[in-house]
């Protein structure tokens, strides 16, 4: 390969807007990141999406201060198209847009969930993975076949994130981790219903279930054990099932949920039956970040993908298996 | 030891486990249980062992096992009271999630199916269409019906195993499934009798379903194949 190239990343799709900066060999120059903090309950899109309008500007002088290079130096300007929230979308679509065309570099439209993926395997060194991708908005398993990061399981309902976090929030005690530490005190296990059909799962008659043992007076400490044990051995299990399937031999956790320890204790234990290695994202690039959709542009830029303007439409529904993995072909 | 015979008292329970592990072949080794070959008495068994998973803790698997395995025989003797061939539950022992059930003796529909003369695979198209139609009728799902999972033998009689992912339900999406997972798998590795077999299994389902049903979930079948989701490899091995 000729000269190192070097990629802006935008991300957008939620509460957070960050800014990367990654060269073509995989050194992260930038990663800087902004999260909207609402002040009560939810994120409301149109409040994110302001607040992101406000801090861009600052973002983008930071980020090329970090990496120590002049906007003229980057080779392509990369932004996430979707999925996401509307509103926080076009935040960042917009600046990319304007970007690409004063600067006259190549537009990127970069799939939120594949740079989830992408920036996993830049920083684990994993090279195939099938991966279990669990966020608070999100649960999946998907492995890289033909061209595509196809989807081999998912949540019928809700995200086993939001579960857990709902759980915690209506027991009193707070979203995660407080569950599953509340859950290490418990004693008795409570069976709750463990809803896996093939690699699907299903989260929400557990939730609801473990909300009424909650009200008839079930210990909480013995609840938060039930529920996270349950969910956890679903996602288990239902990875399981995939690398079986697949035949792979990496397993790569993505998402905050990733951080669970249980969790990892249990990938750990049903890897070993299958002689398969664990990766888990660390910390700083698990969450919503620049880096990840810069890296992922590289990617994309080097196999040829860029997005003509005309075509650069937020696509808040994107889903993970319609993009055209076109890099991993190339052996990226 | 909960060794429960169906339809009857059993003597000596120790012994029947004895002999019953002794003299076993493992067939297969899927994600979730192990199948074996057995005999006993000179009966021909097969059966079935939802292994114990390390990473769930102890109460929990055991009771998902034994969910599974109560919920697999329950599936099996609903369908032979409704009179859908397949293999019937002969034991079970609770206590190590395993199901011993009757062995047929003939092979995979997707082996014997490129053998059959044509005329018989009109017919067995639309034998089975009147099976799925007489399981689809008892509200119940097969989940994973594709023509590995469907047995024939040397009279030319289908049965239906593997109900590892059945469910009963009322979900017009989840009998399509069924439809669909077979018409793949015909697409896949008897690509030029589908169309023939298809239509055939669709004039036996109509039979017991009725044109109205049948007309509606072939535009479920047609929807579940537009959305591409790759059901049938997400439920293949599973």
């Amino acid at each position: 390969m000729g000269k190192e190239l070097l990629v802006l990343g935008i991300e957008s799709t939620a509460h957070t807007l960050g800014f990367g900066i990654v060269s073509s060999e995989g050194r992260i120059l930038a990663n800087i990141n902004y999260t909207y903090k609402p002040k009560e309950g939810g994120i409301h899109p149109r409040e994110a999406a302001q607040h992101h309008s406000a801090i861009a500007s600052t973002g983008i002088a930071e980020a090329f201060r970090q990496a120590g290079i002049s906007p003229r130096e980057v080779d392509g300007i990369a932004f996430s198209v979707g999925p996401g929230m509307g509103p926080c979308l076009r935040v960042g679509a917009t600046i990319a847009r304007t970007l690409a065309l004063k600067l006259e570099k190549p537009l990127i439209a970069v799939n939120h969930g594949v740079a989830h993926i992408e920036i996993g395997r830049l920083v684990t060194g994993c090279k195939d993975p099938v991966v279990l991708y669990v966020a608070g908005g999100n649960t999946l398993i998907t492995a890289y076949m033909d061209r595509r990061y196809r989807i081999f399981g998912e949540t019928l309902d809700i995200a086993a994130g939001n579960c857990l976090d709902v759980f915690g929030i209506k027991a009193g005690i707070g979203p995660m981790p407080a569950p599953e530490e509340y859950g290490r005190r418990g004693r008795r296990f409570h069976p709750l219903p463990y809803k896996v059909k093939g690699m699907d799962v299903s989260f929400s008659g557990l939730l609801t279930a473990a909300l009424r043992m909650l009200k008839e007076g079930v210990a909480l400490e013995d609840l938060c054990l039930s529920i996270t044990e349950t969910v956890y051995s679903m996602l288990t299990e239902t990875l399981e099932r995939a690398l079986a399937f697949t035949e792979k031999k990496e397993i790569l956790l993505v998402g905050g949920l990733a951080r669970s320890k249980r969790l990892k204790e249990m990938v750990d234990a049903m890897a070993e039956l299958h002689g398969a290695g664990v990766y888990v994202v660390p910390p700083e690039y698990a969450g919503d970040n620049g880096a990840m959709i810069a890296w992922t542009g590289v990617l994309q830029l080097m196999a040829g993908q860029t997005t003509p303007i005309e075509q650069s439409r937020v696509r808040p529904r994107y889903r993970l298996d319609e993009t055209d993995a076109a890099w991993r072909e190339h052996g990226l | 030891m909960r060794l429960t015979r169906l339809g009857g008292s059993m003597a000596s329970e120790e012994g029947w486990q004895m002999t019953l592990k002794a003299k076993s072949e493992v067939i297969r080794i899927g994600a979730e249980a192990i199948v074996s070959k057995l005999e006993w008495n000179g009966f021909k068994l097969v059966s079935k062992h939802r292994v114990p998973k390390p990473y769930r803790m102890p109460e929990l698997d055991k009771w998902v096992r034994e969910r599974r395995t109560l919920h697999e025989a329950k599936i099996i003797s609903d369908l032979k009271k409704a009179g859908v061939p397949c293999p019937a539950v002969v034991l079970m022992d609770r206590d190590d999630s395993t199901l011993y059930i009757q062995f047929i003796e003939g092979s995979e529909l997707k082996k014997a199916l490129d053998e059959l003369p044509p005329k018989l695979v009109e017919s067995v198209a639309r034998n089975l269409g009147e099976i799925v139609g007489r399981m689809h009728s008892n509200r119940i799902a097969h989940g994973d019906l594709t023509t590995s999972n469907i047995l024939i033998d040397r009279n030319g009689k289908l049965y239906l195993i593997d109900f590892g992912l059945s469910a009963v339900t009322d979900d017009l999406e989840e009998l399509a499934v069924d439809i669909h997972l077979l018409d793949r798998s015909l697409e896949s590795a008897h690509h030029p009798l589908r169309e023939k077999f298809m239509k055939n299994f669709l004039k036996g389902y109509s039979s017991i379903m009725g044109r109205d049903f049948t007309l509606r979930i072939i535009e479920k079948v047609k929807e579940i194949r537009r959305r591409g989701r790759y059901v049938e490899e997400r439920r293949r091995r599973s």
